[in-house]
């Protein structure tokens, strides 16, 4: 239906789409009837105008006034109609699909990749096939022959992160004071497996203060050795903060987390003694500090 | 049926005559048809008729009819012959009460989804770069539109009017695809 061949019509494009939303006047009409029926190729550019009209209108690109015009002049025959429709179903095919840039940056890299000297050539493939199955090969045999190695490996790429998310304030109190000076220390680093303080873990439900059940840990011995006492909280996602204390309301250690889990409180195993204490989690939003549970473990 | 129609029903002889006098090569023949029908559309859509496509087919039937009368001793390019034959239907047209514009095209679920399963076809049909060319032509619009094609057009080493025509031609293939798949898909 449309020719190959160049046109060599003066009519512009912006003409072109004029006698289609048939606005063209009096006297540029039967000109521009005379070279569509005579002009090689202006049929051609006629016809990709047409589409691009279609298109805009589905992309819905067209001024109110172009859209009257296009309702009322262009939309008159079946084709157009059809056209419009496939259109349509073009923008909703592919004008949606927001990745379609992504997959171009995709190809553009693909096809960067294939004009890699030598990388087209089969032999070079299936090499650089087998060398990634040998990494493979070597990754897994390494980890089911030397777990230590691999554990150590990992946590060089992902340090463990500080168990507490808050700086945690330690208290040194003495034993004879009933009036507790409150102190800090700096956060604890990250944890290393050579050289892990974390000797004792428990887990605490919140419960009264019920001794007899109470979870029991021993106190490790080191300067440098930690305790975790893993809390169990049900809403998990307000800002607390969790005070230890002896049985009879010393403080010994405070942490505060600006919120999500885990809950853990590290207590430098100096702080502690043989004993009962408590834990005490309060609401920490808008300095209401109001107790929410009492966990309770004892030391042995 | 129209009133345009009724006056005389092509008879397949006329028909046949009238395509060996575009071209004695049947297949260019039916091109050649094609292209002088749709012109015909073209301009009657633009001078503001609302039924274009019958005006085309009266025109048509008019000549295939004065063929045989004219076929020995005409000169010249066949095809402006067209044009003023569809001159004078169109001036008996305007002269007639008018006619109410003829309703809307349906726009129900089925058709689109016609549409939408001819589209895939076609895109499958189309060779990889086409495919590809239609996908990233067609994937932004606005602003994003805008520099997602000046980029292609830089990556293929040519101007975005380039870009256009080359993207237009593709889709001129997928929209004759998609009219003869509807047409095959009726069939059935």
């Amino acid at each position: 239906m449309v020719e190959d061949r160049n046109n060599s019509s003066e009519f512009s494009d912006d003409t072109i789409r004029r006698f289609l939303l048939g606005e063209l006047s009096e006297s540029e009409q039967p000109l521009f009837e005379q070279q569509l029926f005579t002009v090689a190729g202006f049929g051609a550019r006629v016809r990709m105008a047409e589409i691009d009209l279609a298109d805009d209108y589905a992309f819905e690109r067209l001024n109110a006034g172009d859209l009257a015009l296009f309702e009322r002049r262009f939309l008159v025959t079946s084709k157009r109609q059809q056209m419009v429709k496939a259109s349509t179903a073009l923008r909703e095919r592919f004008s949606s699909n927001r990745s379609a840039a992504a997959w171009s940056e995709k190809s553009i890299f693909a096809k960067r990749l294939r004009y890699l000297p030598g990388f087209d050539r089969p032999v070079w493939r299936i090499a650089f096939g087998v060398l990634i199955l040998l990494v493979l090969f070597g990754t897994v045999l390494l980890v089911v022959k030397k777990p230590r190695l691999a554990q150590q490996i990992t946590n060089k790429i992902i340090p463990r992160r500080p168990a507490p998310r808050s700086s945690p304030q330690e208290v040194h109190q003495p034993a004879n004071t009933s009036n507790p000076e409150h102190q800090t220390t700096p956060a604890p680093m990250p944890l290393h497996d050579s050289a892990n303080p974390l000797s004792e873990s428990v887990v605490l439900f919140p419960s009264s203060p019920d001794l007899g059940k109470v979870p029991t840990l021993t106190l490790p011995k080191g300067e440098n050795k930690l305790v975790r006492l893993r809390l169990t909280v049900i809403n998990q996602t307000v800002p607390y903060r969790a005070e230890v204390l002896t049985i009879d309301g010393q403080l010994v250690f405070s942490v505060d987390w600006p919120g999500g889990p885990p809950f853990n409180v590290d207590v430098p195993a100096s702080l502690l003694k043989g004993g009962e204490y408590q834990i005490q989690l309060s609401d920490a939003r808008g300095g209401s500090k109001k107790e929410v549970a009492s966990y309770y473990f004892r030391v042995r | 049926m129209s009133a345009a129609k009724t006056l005389h029903i092509l008879k397949q002889e006329e028909f046949d005559r009238l395509l060996n006098w575009l071209d004695p090569e049947p297949e260019q023949a039916g091109l050649t048809y094609e292209k002088i029908r749709w012109r015909l559309v073209a301009i009657l859509a633009s001078r503001g008729c609302t039924c274009p496509e019958e005006l085309a087919d009266e025109t048509i039937d008019r000549v295939a009819r004065r063929v045989i009368d004219i076929q020995d001793s005409y000169v010249g390019d066949q095809a402006t012959y067209f044009l003023g034959v569809m001159n004078n239907v169109h001036h008996e047209y305007l002269k007639r009460p008018m006619m109410p514009r003829p309703p809307e095209p349906d726009d129900d679920v089925e058709t689109k989804e016609r549409t939408y399963l001819c589209l895939e076809k076609c895109l499958d049909r189309l060779s990889p770069n086409s495919r590809q060319m239609i996908e990233q032509y067609y994937a932004e619009d606005g602003r994003a539109k805008i520099d997602l094609r000046k980029r292609i057009a830089a990556e293929l080493g040519i101007g975005l009017s380039t870009l256009r025509l080359r993207a237009l031609r593709i889709r001129d293939k997928l929209q004759t695809c998609i009219d003869q798949c509807l047409v095959s898909e009726a069939r059935l």
